[in-house]
């Protein structure tokens, strides 16, 4: 049930007829794990948080650097040296009373990575390299808990949405992984796509709209363009080849 | 066999300010080399020293198959897209 203050808080996106009060408390409900807190993990968590997800659960190893205060915007000056997680908690805490705000402050590998996601109903890659998406997404997959994948480079991004033994995963997508490099970045392009993966956590939980499944959305920011590309499970995929077809898509 | 591919938007500067180039081949791997020798300022940008794809690009080709690396010798058909996606990880 929503408290009168919740009603309140919320009135706008109640307002909206597929959401309504019965949509708010299945967010209310939530439970969100969202996987690095920096580009992409700031505009996931604020937005997430404002939302009034019950329970979000962020992961990072970082302290705050000078360098990353163009894109990260959950941190400020005062919090140079500061870890990430603490200082994000602050702030989510600050904007949001009545969720949970759990933050864990380690680098999450193989031999952690089912251990932080079990039990959650939402997984955000909000991920600095490759490797440990693929390896979230194979977490994702074995506990068949939706991942919402994004990435950004300069003033590129993409983003899709997973939904394990139904859609594409990230394995059927990518077929190599470059190394991990440092990136150059334009602070709005992780606020753009950032954005996007909070309202496919909404959507999925709120059971809304067309998910962006089996489709790998594309932001041109140069160009000012969103393209789609055509994503379909790959039946010999080594992460989710084994689980049922339940969508050919 | 013709097929069309399509580049990253950043790369058009090596292609002419071209997204969408024209090329021969039976094979991706045929496309692509039809694709450097129309441009090559390519060639350093998409292939390794053993004339593998590097590992920051897939190649998606109409009806799904993808080649990648050493995994080029994916039959073409004509008017086959081949899009050549850049892959990125930053968070």
């Amino acid at each position: 049930m929503l408290t009168p203050e919740e009603k309140q808080r919320y009135d706008r996106q109640i307002m909206i007829p597929s959401i309504g009060e019965t949509g708010q408390e299945k967010l209310k409900k939530a439970r969100v794990v969202i996987a690095g807190s920096g580009g992409l993990g700031s505009p996931i968590s604020l937005y997430l948080a404002a939302a009034g997800i019950g329970t979000l659960r962020i992961i990072d190893n970082d302290k705050v650097e000078l360098s990353n205060l163009n894109r990260q915007i959950l941190y400020w000056e005062k919090d140079i040296g500061k870890y990430k997680t603490d200082s994000a908690e602050i702030k989510l805490r600050q904007l949001n009373k009545n969720i949970t705000v759990e933050t864990i402050n380690t680098t999450i590998d193989e031999s952690n990575v089912s251990e932080l996601v079990a039990g959650f109903d939402v997984i955000v890659d909000a991920m600095d390299n490759l490797p440990t998406r693929f390896l979230l997404n194979k977490a994702a997959v074995e506990h068949q808990i939706p991942f919402i994948h994004g990435a950004v480079s300069g003033l590129d991004g993409r983003a899709m949405t997973v939904i394990p033994g139904k859609t594409a995963c990230l394995q059927c997508l990518y077929h190599s992984v470059p190394p991990k490099a440092k990136f150059p970045v334009l602070g709005t392009t992780p606020a753009i796509i950032g954005s996007i993966q909070a309202t496919e956590v909404i959507k999925y939980l709120t059971g809304i709209g067309t998910l962006l499944t089996n489709r790998l959305l594309m932001y041109d920011g140069l160009n000012m363009e969103f393209t789609e590309l055509q994503v379909a499970r790959f039946k010999d995929c080594e992460c989710c080849g084994k689980l049922k077809l339940e969508d050919k898509t | 066999m013709s097929a069309e591919v399509k580049v990253a938007s950043y790369l058009t500067q090596y292609t002419g300010g071209k997204e969408i180039i024209k090329v021969e081949g039976k094979s991706v791997r045929e496309c692509l080399h039809n694709l450097v020798q129309k441009f090559p300022a390519l060639q350093k940008l998409l292939f390794d020293k053993n004339n593998n794809l590097l590992a920051y690009f897939n190649v998606f080709v109409t009806g799904g198959a993808v080649a990648f690396t050493d995994k080029l010798d994916i039959s073409v058909k004509d008017g086959d897209t081949l899009t050549l996606l850049f892959i990125i990880g930053g968070g």
